[in-house]
């Protein structure tokens, strides 16, 4: 056996900063289609954000701060070469700021900017990955990426499915084990049948669970992209709604938003009489989402950003003449370095019981 | 009731109502002369006052930046005096030219905040990266209100030719002022927050007041300012900070000192301006956040320490 197989010396070790949990798919993607060894940091916690608000401007949203954190995080775990996302926001200026700050604080590392990559041909993947591996074996890598995009699909599927039923369990704990095993099953991926199998085993063991669910509270999250889906940076909202047993339903993830999205022309369509154009990134989904929940008779929604989302805090008119329109209650929470359990949890038990008293007024 | 003196589709001249906030300053000339060449009378909201603001601020959600607040006011002061409300919708002038996102949604942010009022607004659309430019847009808004193609047409090729001739103008202005001697400060910030009276003016105003020129970073060759934007900064995606950061990295040797002026909480210059700071190659650099709070004393403290700085450091 070949000695560097087991030092894995000549290949680049490659981190992407933590969002939800998608970097299993990138993991999976790096390691399986690139042959290149992946870094994964640990999951953030406070000190993560602590560390990213230290170098940060005061200003900028908060999931800019936690990437940052996650990307110091990460290169202290020994990664050489960091991958960063780019988006229709200010997320896109995001990647060139913290290269900049890294390379003032004195990291040594290669940093793959994605925004670099944006003059919208199709050759810019191959770019990219053309960074993460000089010679990349071409059908291996295609087929590792339909396969890293299965991935995101089932890790989305799974947590709608988790979200929608875990607070209502006879046997207190049952689902969260069963979607841990999924997470370090992901963990260890290392072809298609891996991935399969793991969905297969998660989704069994989801359907052997014994629920209870008597018309229960439904309330939908909505909002801005990386604060609703990553559970760190929403204080684990999600798992807190569910605890108090309410099923808990959230549109935006990956699949819905970039690997299935139907398009501004087509969602716009039943928003038409609220909003003409698109109004950022995620708003025309956003607005589209919130009338959908409210049609649908949900009893809530939750409007979920960072602090200084522009695009988020643009579309709050038109949630607000949603709300009034359906008489829907609608909750808007701004998470900033500063949100702490206590200040959320206060708030989603008034919410809560103001739900579950109007529920049975006019019900 | 109307009078008939002109004619027009309602037996009378449509107003069209102009806020005098965000970019009114970068597109007076453009607007201006392409409603007049079309024959429909213009509304322009007086000056900025503490009351536009106080009634902006009432209006708009708590976190929307100052200049949005601004502009609400200017919006509110409009309402029910003219036919329509000029609100562009601008998203981008083609890749990596992005307007803050708050362009793209102002058009339905004043639609939803002012849905109780029954106000028309009138809108033009610009994304080029989809295909639409600014000629397009001004034709399909000018037949929103009934104007044929060709006339628009050639409403707008004039606008635009004036528009061109005016900024000439600007620039050998600032050209002559680059001249002077004396303390020279360039202010780079967004047009609307320099040029308002209300916020930016008093800025300015302190700044001549103590004899030193006030040069604008974004004032040059819009073409060149974008080139030298991406010099700087290759992926800086906004139109106007580009300019902004063009303006910096061409000139910043002619200027004794810098004054980065922004409003609270502006999305892109809190990142732009870190980066123009991290970037800095020796010129004294003040970064100065306006948050609307009545009062002047803290802003003049801090210009004055900076200009005595700079005189300092002129003078050894």
């Amino acid at each position: 056996m070949a000695k560097e197989d087991l030092t894995n010396s000549n290949k680049k070790k490659i981190a992407f900063p933590i969002a939800a949990r998608y970097n299993y798919a990138v993991k999976y993607f790096v390691e399986a289609g690139l042959e290149q060894q992946y870094i994964m940091q640990p999951r953030m916690t406070r000190k993560t954000l602590d560390i990213g608000s230290q170098y940060s401007p005061d200003t900028v949203c908060t999931p800019f701060k936690t990437t940052l954190g996650s990307l110091i995080e990460a290169l202290e775990c020994g990664a050489d070469t960091l991958l960063m996302f780019f988006g229709y926001c200010r997320l896109g200026y995001y990647g060139e700021l913290q290269e900049q700050i890294l390379r003032d604080l004195g990291y040594e590392f290669d940093f793959i900017n994605m925004a670099e990559y944006t003059t919208g041909k199709s050759r810019d993947y191959l770019k990219v990955v053309k960074r993460m591996c000089p010679k990349p074996h071409v059908a291996k890598a295609t087929v590792a990426g339909m396969e890293m995009i299965k991935m995101v699909e089932y890790i989305d599927e799974v947590e709608e499915l988790y979200y929608q039923n875990c607070g209502f369990e006879l046997t207190k704990g049952a689902y969260r084990k069963a979607l841990n095993q999924f997470y370090n099953d992901l963990d260890r991926v290392a072809s298609r049948g891996d991935i399969e199998a793991a969905h297969q085993r998660v989704k069994s063991a989801f359907h052997e669970i014994p629920l209870k669910k008597e018309e229960p509270l439904r309330v939908g999250l909505i909002g801005e992209y990386f604060t609703v889906q990553d559970d760190f940076s929403n204080l684990e909202l999600e798992q807190k709604l569910a605890d108090m047993g309410v099923e808990v339903h959230r549109w935006m993830n990956l699949s819905h938003r970039n690997l299935h999205y139907s398009g501004e022309k087509n969602l716009n369509v039943r928003i038409r009489d609220l909003c003409r154009y698109e109004m950022g990134p995620t708003s025309t989904a956003n607005i589209w989402c919130a009338r959908d929940y409210a049609e649908r008779g949900f009893d809530g929604i939750i409007h979920v950003k960072s602090a200084g989302c522009t695009p988020e805090i643009d579309v709050m008119p038109v949630l607000q003449n949603i709300g009034a329109d359906y008489k829907i209650p609608i909750l808007y929470l701004t998470y900033d370095s500063q949100a702490s359990d206590t200040g959320l949890m206060t708030r989603l038990e008034a919410f809560y019981d103001m739900l579950s008293m109007r529920k049975k007024v006019i019900r | 009731m109307p009078d008939k003196k002109s004619a027009g589709a309602a037996g009378r001249k449509l107003i069209i109502g102009l806020p005098r906030a965000l970019l009114y300053d970068r597109y007076r000339v453009l607007w201006k002369t392409f409603f007049t060449e079309l024959g429909t009378d213009l509304l322009v909201s007086p000056p900025t006052t503490l009351e536009t603001l106080n009634r902006g601020t009432a209006i708009a959600i708590d976190e929307m930046c100052l200049s949005v607040k601004i502009y609400l006011g200017h919006v509110e002061k409009l309402v029910g005096n003219c036919d329509y409300i000029l609100v562009p919708r601008i998203s981008n002038f083609g890749i990596r030219r992005y307007m803050c996102t708050t362009f793209e949604g102002l058009f339905d942010i004043c639609g939803n905040l002012f849905r109780r009022t029954g106000q028309k607004f009138l809108s033009y659309n610009i994304d080029v990266t989809h295909g639409l430019d600014e000629e397009s847009a001004f034709v399909s808004m000018a037949a929103e209100l009934g104007f044929g193609k060709k006339a628009a047409s050639k409403a707008y090729k004039k606008a635009k030719k004036a528009e061109a001739e005016d900024w000439k103008n600007q620039v050998k202005r600032q050209e002559a002022l680059y001249k002077q001697d004396g303390l020279k400060v360039m202010i780079a910030g967004h047009s609307y927050v320099e040029n308002d009276a209300y916020i930016g003016k008093p800025v300015t105003d302190f700044l001549k007041s103590a004899q030193v020129t006030v040069l604008r970073a974004d004032v040059m060759d819009r073409k060149n300012a974008l080139k030298q934007g991406s010099r700087l900064s290759p992926t800086m995606r906004w139109e106007i900070s580009r300019e902004i950061a063009g303006g910096i990295y061409e000139n910043r040797k002619r200027v004794d000192g810098i004054i980065l002026l922004s409003v609270f909480p502006c999305g892109p210059d809190a990142m732009t301006n870190d980066m123009i700071i991290r970037r800095n190659d020796g010129t004294p650099i003040l970064n100065l956040m306006l948050d609307g709070q009545s009062g002047m004393a803290g802003v003049e403290t801090r210009l004055e320490s900076f200009v005595d700085i700079l005189n300092f450091h002129k003078n050894t």
